[in-house]
Parts: structure tokens; C-alpha cells; sequence
């Protein structure tokens, strides 16, 4: 496996030109371009704020709603979009697939990385938001987003190299990731706060990866704190998710050429 | 079965579609997995495999041009020291920032070539991508694969284009469901294959004639056709330039009044040369009870160098039915072309020709508008 990710890493240029080319392609003929990485998550964000203000009120602290939402819907997004891109990459490039060799791996990681960009263009716009509503800026807090995000990637990595591998056998897989990342949408904590949900079942709530994910990114950008233990199970999660995940991969690529 | 191929050999694998051609170079390429058995490569490898796979219509030319390098397994830098190289030999300089899906499906072709045989690798898979392609395209490509081979490069070349292939190649593997049927130089693999094509081809035509006669639809036949040498009758090899002489040997049942006469030579791959036909000539034949013979003159031959043989027809007066199920074919026969090898000559036909100079133009061909 050591071999393995040198060999990944010697082939950095191919996962940088198809990196571009995904990013170039989704926005060469599209009038708005790049602002649809800001407009996607901007757009839901406004219509859960409008809900959870109005009419269902939520309590969210000092920190305003929209605000509050926004935090976890970014990087709720890389996720979701990366998992989508990544579950088809290898069944969309069945062709190349089945006639040249090289690291089969790069379509998906290079889907992640190009969702990758969106997540930076939209993260980019929490700085003005986060100064207009005057939220207190935490320094130390800001050092272990690293962290969080390495957590992110290595849970998107694991389930996205999974889904590709087993999409080229089942097409199904596709249609059942959509569906999974909609119910998993609302077992996290993206529109409402983690406070909601009851003392007794936390525990088991925790173990969504995407739970402590969420929870860190808003404690270190939002509440000024560090993230607290519950970002251990998230860890461990993905990490196993990631080591399963790329293990099946490699376990079944060279069965993708004789599946047409 | 087992083969193995050294530094700096090119290998054709030949056979009938699922002989299993492309499934050797799809275990070689580590695209797949055997069953069975083990492969060994000492060397990088490439594979032309399918041209301007993983284009993106979307980009353009210079995009594309990094991309498909990359995938092929060379680093952007290697790619930037051949860029003017890959442009050059695909002739699109004037298109390189316009996007792919714009492109001819020739400039398409050509870009594909371009970046994969920059690479140089030291073996090579070509699989049947030169089919592909203008005639002076597949030259070209022909000459890159031979450079390659000069330097060193081993190939391993599948294609059904028998004359690329000998052109391409010294040895030749001749794989039959699976199995290998001959192994060992170009020619004699080559040779042995188009028997097989040959027998197979006319076991079919029994089959399909068998059905025919039992109508009782066969009112003449054709007992023999022969190409032969005007100047020398006995000869088996015939020159290009020189006259030669197809004549169809014919028994008819019964009197058949004025009929037409069709003959073809066909090439052994099967491409059909060229169409004689005494309808077109205003040539009238009158067919008797009994036998004869129709004779066709060719001065000269014009044929480039290669294998042939010549297949005739008898039709009726409206030159629409065939009065024979079961056309007449001639022998195999070689025709020796002027050129000194038959790589050197492409094409099907030489025509009797005359060159003329004339360096001071003074104007003459010119077009001028005002």
C-alpha cells in the first residue's frame, strides 16, 4: 500500500490535468461559471433560514441564522457533490477505461479535487459574513480547520473510491448514494444545532462522521472554542472509511475492463 | 500459448475476430488480468490503442494535448519539450486553441497518433487504430513506427489490414480461437492465414451454391477462368507493366442468345480492384449450345505488386441477372510491381504516365479575378 500511494503521488500530473479538465469542462459553457459554487449552498442556506426564522424559529445562540447554516452547508456541499462526481467518474469514462491503463484511482480523487475548488469559493465567502455580523475571529481555532478538513477528505475519499468501484458492477449504487445523502442531510447537524437533539442518544448521533465534522468546523469558526471529544469518533470513522474504502478499490479496478 | 518478443522486434498479431488479438494486448497493457499464466515486461509501455480516447470535445486542441499525455503516462514537463513536436506531426497548428468538438474526425485522428507516439516508449501496442485515416495519414504513421522500431522500440501490432501489417512487422503470430495456429516470419504467417481465408470463403460459397443449383436455375457455367501473360503463357508472376490476359472458360446448357460478361479482380484482402464489362465496352457476345471461351485484355496490367485473383459473372441481355449461381475464379496470382519493394508503393493501380516541367509559368494556370 506504501507503493501504492508513492505510485499515486508520481502520477500527480495526470490527477492535475484531469483535475482542470473537470473544472474547465463544468464551466466552459456556463454563463455563470464559478458563482455556482457560491450560489448552491447560498441558495439553501437562504431558504432554511427563511423557515427556521419565520416560521419554525430554531435557536442558534449569538450567532444569526443565516450565518449558523452557512458554516455547515459549505462543507456539507464539498461532500455531497464530490460523492456524486466521484460514484460516476469511472463508469463515465468506461472508454478510456477499457483501452489505456493508468491509475485508476484519478478519476475520482480528481472529481474530489475539483468539487475541492467550489468548497474554496464558497468557504471564501464566510470572511465578509463572518465580519459583517462581527463574529468574533479565534485564532487557535482557525490552525485545526486543517485537521477537520483532513477528517472531511479522508471520509469523502473512502466512500467516493468505494462508490465509483462499485458502481461500474451496479448502477444502482449511484441511485442509492443520492438517496443516502439525502437522508443524511437531516441526521446532521446543517440546519439545526447539535443541542437539539436529546442528551441520551449523543452518543450514537456522534458516530455520523459527518456530526463531529460539522460540530468542529462551527465550534472553531463560530463559538471560539476547540473542538471538543466528540471529533474522535468522526476520526476514527473516516479513517476506517478510507482505508475499507481504498482497499476495495484497489481489490477490484482490474475487473473494470471486462465489465462493459 | 506462449511468445516471446526482444528489443527492438515488432510482432503482428493476426486471426479471425475473436481469435483473441485484443485480449493479449489488453493483458499486456495491464488493462486486465489472465486467467492463466504469466506475462513478464521488462520496459515502459504505451498503448495506441484507441486515438483520442479521453478528448475532451469540450477543450481544446492544447488542452487535450496535456491530457491525453498525462493519461498515457507522461509528465506535464516531458509533454511541454514535445508540444511542438505532437503539434507538427498532427498538422493542426492553426486549430490548437479551438475546442476538440469542433474538429474534423481526421484532425481528431491525427492529434490522438501525435501524442501517443511521442512517447516513445520501449514497446509499443497498436491495435488496428491505423484503419483509421487518409492513406498519406496511415504513411505517415507507417514511417513514425518504423522510426520507432529503429530506435529500439519493440511492437506488437493487431490489425486486419494484412498490408499494413506486413508493411508494420517482421514475425507474425496467427492466433485461431485462442490458440496459436503459426508463428515465424511476416510473410509465411501471412500467407498461410489467407489461405484459411480463402478456403473459408469458398466453403461459404458452396454452401450458398449447393441452394442454387437444386432450382435448376443454372443454364451455363463457368469451367475455368485464367489470368495469363500475354508475351509469356506460362508465367505465374506478372509485371506491372505488361499486357496480361483474363480468359473465362464456359459450358452453356442450352442456347442463350446475347448475354453480358462481368469479370473483377480482387485483391487478397478482399478489396475488389477494378470491374470489367462488356456492357460498358459495347462488346456483344452471343452464347451458343456448347463451350467457349471470353477473353479480356489488360494493356497493361497496371496493378502495384501484390496478390490477386479475377472472378467473372455471365449476366443476361438486360446485364441485371446472373445466369450463373456460382461465379468463375481464377487462381491466385502475384503481380510484380516496378518498385523495388512493395512498401514502396501504395495504392492499387499504376497508370501509364508522363511528366512534364515547365519551369517558367508566365502566368498560364493562373486564375485571375477582377
Amino acid at each position: 500500500m506504501i507503493a501504492d500511494v508513492k505510485s499515486a503521488i508520481q502520477s500527480k500530473d495526470l490527477l492535475l490535468a484531469w483535475t482542470s479538465r473537470n473544472i474547465r469542462a463544468r464551466y466552459q459553457q456556463s454563463a455563470l461559471g464559478w458563482l455556482w459554487a457560491v450560489i448552491q449552498p447560498a441558495a439553501q442556506t437562504v431558504i432554511f433560514t427563511f423557515i427556521f426564522t419565520m416560521f419554525v424559529p430554531i435557536d442558534t445562540g449569538d450567532v444569526p441564522y443565516g450565518v449558523f447554516s452557512y458554516v455547515a452547508m459549505v462543507p456539507w456541499a464539498f461532500l455531497a457533490s464530490s460523492l456524486n462526481d466521484m460514484s460516476g467518474s469511472i463508469v463515465a469514462n468506461m472508454s478510456l477505461v477499457t483501452k489505456i491503463y493508468f491509475r485508476r484511482e484519478a478519476l475520482p480523487i480528481a472529481s474530489m479535487l475539483a468539487r475541492f475548488m467550489d468548497f474554496g469559493i464558497a468557504a471564501a465567502l464566510l470572511v465578509p459574513l463572518l465580519l459583517y455580523f462581527q463574529i468574533p475571529i479565534y485564532p487557535a481555532g482557525l490552525l485545526f480547520i486543517p485537521v477537520i478538513l483532513a477528517i472531511q477528505v479522508m471520509l469523502i475519499l473512502g466512500l467516493g473510491l468505494a462508490t465509483a468501484a462499485a458502481n461500474v458492477f451496479y448502477r444502482d449504487v449511484q441511485s442509492l448514494l443520492a438517496l443516502g445523502i439525502q437522508l443524511w442531510f437531516y441526521a446532521s447537524p446543517i440546519i439545526y444545532p447539535v443541542t437539539m437533539v436529546p442528551e441520551k442518544l449523543r452518543p450514537f448521533y456522534f458516530l455520523n462522521p459527518m456530526a463531529g465534522i460539522l460540530e468542529a468546523y462551527r465550534d472553531v469558526l463560530l463559538n471560539g472554542r476547540l473542538p471538543g471529544l466528540y471529533l474522535l469518533p468522526s476520526m476514527v470513522v473516516s479513517f476506517i472509511v478510507f482505508i475499507v474504502g481504498y482497499w476495495f478499490f484497489k481489490r477490484v479496478e482490474y475487473l473494470f475492463a471486462d465489465i462493459v | 500459448m506462449s511468445f516471446n518478443l526482444e528489443n527492438g522486434q515488432s510482432l503482428a498479431l493476426i486471426g479471425p475476430n475473436g481469435a483473441g488479438k485484443s485480449t493479449i494486448l489488453k493483458i499486456l497493457a495491464r488493462i486486465t488480468r489472465p486467467t492463466l499464466g504469466e506475462t513478464e515486461i521488462n520496459g515502459q509501455l504505451s498503448a495506441l490503442i484507441e486515438l483520442g480516447a479521453g478528448f475532451h470535445p469540450d477543450l481544446t486542441g492544447r488542452e487535450n494535448i496535456f491530457l491525453n499525455g498525462t493519461i498515457l503516462g507522461l509528465s506535464r514537463k516531458e509533454i511541454e519539450r514535445r508540444f511542438d513536436e505532437i503539434v507538427d506531426f498532427s498538422e493542426i497548428e492553426r486549430f490548437i486553441d479551438t475546442p476538440v468538438k469542433r474538429y474534423s474526425s481526421g484532425m481528431t485522428v491525427r492529434l490522438g497518433f501525435a501524442v501517443a507516439s511521442c512517447i516513445e516508449p520501449e514497446i509499443l501496442l497498436v491495435d488496428e487504430v491505423l484503419a483509421v485515416g487518409d492513406a498519406s495519414f496511415q504513411q505517415k504513421c507507417l514511417r513514425r513506427i518504423h522510426d520507432l522500431i529503429q530506435k529500439g522500440t519493440s511492437i506488437i501490432f493487431v490489425s486486419h489490414n494484412l498490408y499494413l501489417v506486413q508493411a508494420a512487422c517482421n514475425t507474425a503470430l496467427y492466433l485461431q480461437s485462442g490458440r496459436v495456429k503459426q508463428y515465424g516470419p511476416v510473410k509465411e504467417v501471412i500467407d498461410l492465414y489467407e489461405q484459411d481465408l480463402h478456403q473459408e470463403r469458398a466453403q461459404k460459397f458452396e454452401g450458398f451454391e449447393s441452394r442454387g443449383s437444386q432450382e435448376g436455375a443454372d443454364k451455363l457455367e463457368i469451367t475455368q477462368v485464367d489470368v495469363i501473360s500475354a508475351n509469356e503463357p506460362l508465367a505465374t508472376v506478372f509485371p506491372s507493366d505488361q499486357p496480361a490476359q483474363i480468359r473465362i472458360y464456359y459450358n452453356a446448357y442450352r442456347p442463350l442468345g446475347k448475354v453480358h460478361v462481368s469479370a473483377f479482380i480482387i485483391r487478397s484482402d478482399g478489396l475488389i480492384c477494378c470491374m470489367m464489362r462488356t456492357k460498358l465496352d459495347n462488346f456483344e457476345v452471343h452464347v451458343d449450345h456448347g463451350t467457349g471461351v471470353v477473353s479480356l485484355s489488360l494493356e497493361p496490367l497496371q496493378l502495384v505488386g501484390g496478390t490477386y485473383f479475377a472472378e467473372a459473372w455471365f449476366l443476361d441481355e438486360s446485364d441485371s441477372m446472373a445466369l450463373t449461381s456460382k461465379s468463375g475464379r481464377s487462381d491466385w496470382f502475384t503481380v510484380k510491381g516496378s518498385a523495388f519493394s512493395y512498401e514502396d508503393t501504395s495504392g492499387v493501380f499504376t497508370p501509364s504516365t508522363r511528366w512534364t516541367h515547365d519551369p517558367d509559368l508566365n502566368g498560364r494556370g493562373t486564375v485571375r479575378i477582377s
